[in-house]
């Protein structure tokens, strides 16, 4: 390793962030696991610090504080549910179909990072209003996401504009529910009652309920493969 | 009742010490109670201390530690009792005579009312659980467990054996106490009951379908 007087000072200057980016996810790490272990309220700084093996000098020269470091891991966790989310868009695309494979990129996330999972969808709600903003934006790009189903049924004026967001929390208790009973790693379970729930209001009973057991069919084939007959 | 016998006995008897203590301890922990709620809903639970609780309450923090532990505990306490009226008020009205839609919609239409006149009780219910840790979190999700039965009729209204998702009620209960917190959030609680029509269609909607819900909602809210 070079010490860092070896080093030019131009390079000095050019080591220093590729460092702090790492110590950076590994403090959004650490931050996202006490709040699993502990909650957010209960979390010290020191709580971040030992798991991330960062100095507390450290962590304040890449955080203001505590609030500050949490909001950080939300724009993350957000990001990469947007990015998986956004992935599965394409414009050919039944509407149905984008909504199974969007809830199946978002479960497969929350699934595969369980701490993460519970801070943005427990703790957030609860942490304050610009954490509570960060979760409401992405809630908001999901109900986009299932509010363009009205565009298909004929009778669309007798379903009430929240139809979808009701929806939304509908999956979303579910999915917190499973979280707090320590199931986070199943979470991909919830597929086809998720795909009902978010398609009934505009599809109707028996067209949810295909797509549903379609999900289900997809759930028991193993991870998301290419579409069937592409 | 003991008679006062002398000049200085006149007074009003210097009351608490008279009064038996465990009645003394009940209203100053029901003082202490609808403190927290008050508290919580203005600044949330967080930001709530003991300091807060007892001004409030007009009880001294020696008489706070003797009936809670820590303020968690008697936010819970307030939260019980809290849904204890609110579960009470709903099942009563959905109770009533008719069919399954018409049932729900009048426990809903009461669960509206209900939360309209007491906005503090509504936050404190819907919203302000979240700040309170897991405990409380476990408590609020018992609590909705209890109105389980209100959705779940829905099923055995809806054309059986439809194989409806296992978790129809769970989500259709999200769904409702979604457009609430929505609503409490954006600080409409007094404009709740105007809401009727969107949680009864939330409500059927995963049961009977959009055409029935829609008809059913024309009918039982207009």
């Amino acid at each position: 390793m070079i010490e860092k007087e070896q080093l030019p000072a131009g390079r000095e200057d050019l080591a220093e962030p590729l460092v702090a980016h790492s110590q950076r996810e590994r403090i959004l790490v650490a931050m996202a696991g006490s709040c699993a272990d502990k909650g957010y309220s209960a979390t010290t700084i020191a709580d971040i610090c030992e798991p991330a093996g960062v100095s507390r000098a450290t962590f304040y020269e890449l955080f203001k504080d505590k609030e500050d470091c949490f909001h950080a891991a939300m724009e993350v966790s957000l990001a990469d549910a947007m990015g998986r989310i956004l992935s599965v868009y394409s414009p050919d695309k039944p509407w149905a179909t984008m909504v199974r494979d969007a809830a199946s990129e978002f479960l497969d996330l929350l699934a595969s990072r369980p701490a993460f999972a519970r801070m943005a969808l427990v703790e957030a709600p609860a942490t304050g209003e610009r954490a509570f903003e960060l979760y409401a934006s992405g809630k908001r790009v999901l109900q986009s996401l299932l509010d363009r189903g009205r565009e298909d049924p004929v009778e669309e004026e007798a379903i009430p504009s929240s139809a979808g967001r009701a929806a939304l929390s509908g999956a979303e208790a579910l999915i917190v529910g499973q979280i707090l009973a320590g199931n986070a790693e199943r979470l991909r379970e919830l597929l086809p009652d998720i795909v009902y729930i978010t398609t009934v209001p505009y599809l109707g009973q028996d067209e949810a309920l295909r797509q549903s057991r379609e999900a289900e069919k997809l759930l028991e084939a193993g991870p998301l493969g290419p579409p069937p007959g592409g | 009742m003991e008679q006062g016998r002398g000049g200085d006995r006149w007074r009003p008897p210097r009351g608490r010490h008279r009064l038996p203590a465990e009645v003394v301890a009940r209203s100053q922990r029901e003082r202490l109670l609808e403190a927290a709620v008050r508290i919580v809903a203005e600044k949330g639970f967080a930001a709530m201390t003991i300091g807060d609780l007892t001004k409030q309450a007009g009880v001294s923090r020696t008489t706070f530690y003797e009936l809670f532990d820590d303020k968690e505990q008697c936010f819970l306490a307030a939260y019980d009792n809290t849904v204890d009226v609110l579960v009470r008020r709903v099942t009563a009205a959905y109770e009533s005579q008719g069919s399954w839609p018409e049932r729900a919609a009048a426990g809903l239409a009461a669960l509206l009312e209900l939360l309209a006149e007491e906005p503090a009780l509504a936050r404190l219910s819907l919203v302000d659980i979240g700040n309170a840790g897991p405990t409380a979190q476990r408590r609020y999700r018992a609590a909705v467990q209890r109105l389980t039965p209100l959705f779940d009729e829905g099923r055995d209204y809806a054309s059986g054996g439809r194989g409806l998702p296992a978790n129809t009620s769970r989500m259709a209960i999200g769904g409702v106490t979604g457009l609430i917190s929505d609503e409490l959030l954006a600080g409409r609680a007094e404009q709740l009951p105007g809401l009727l029509s969107d949680v009864v269609f939330a409500t059927l909607v995963p049961y009977i379908g959009p055409d029935a819900a829609a008809r059913e909602v024309e009918r039982l809210t207009r």
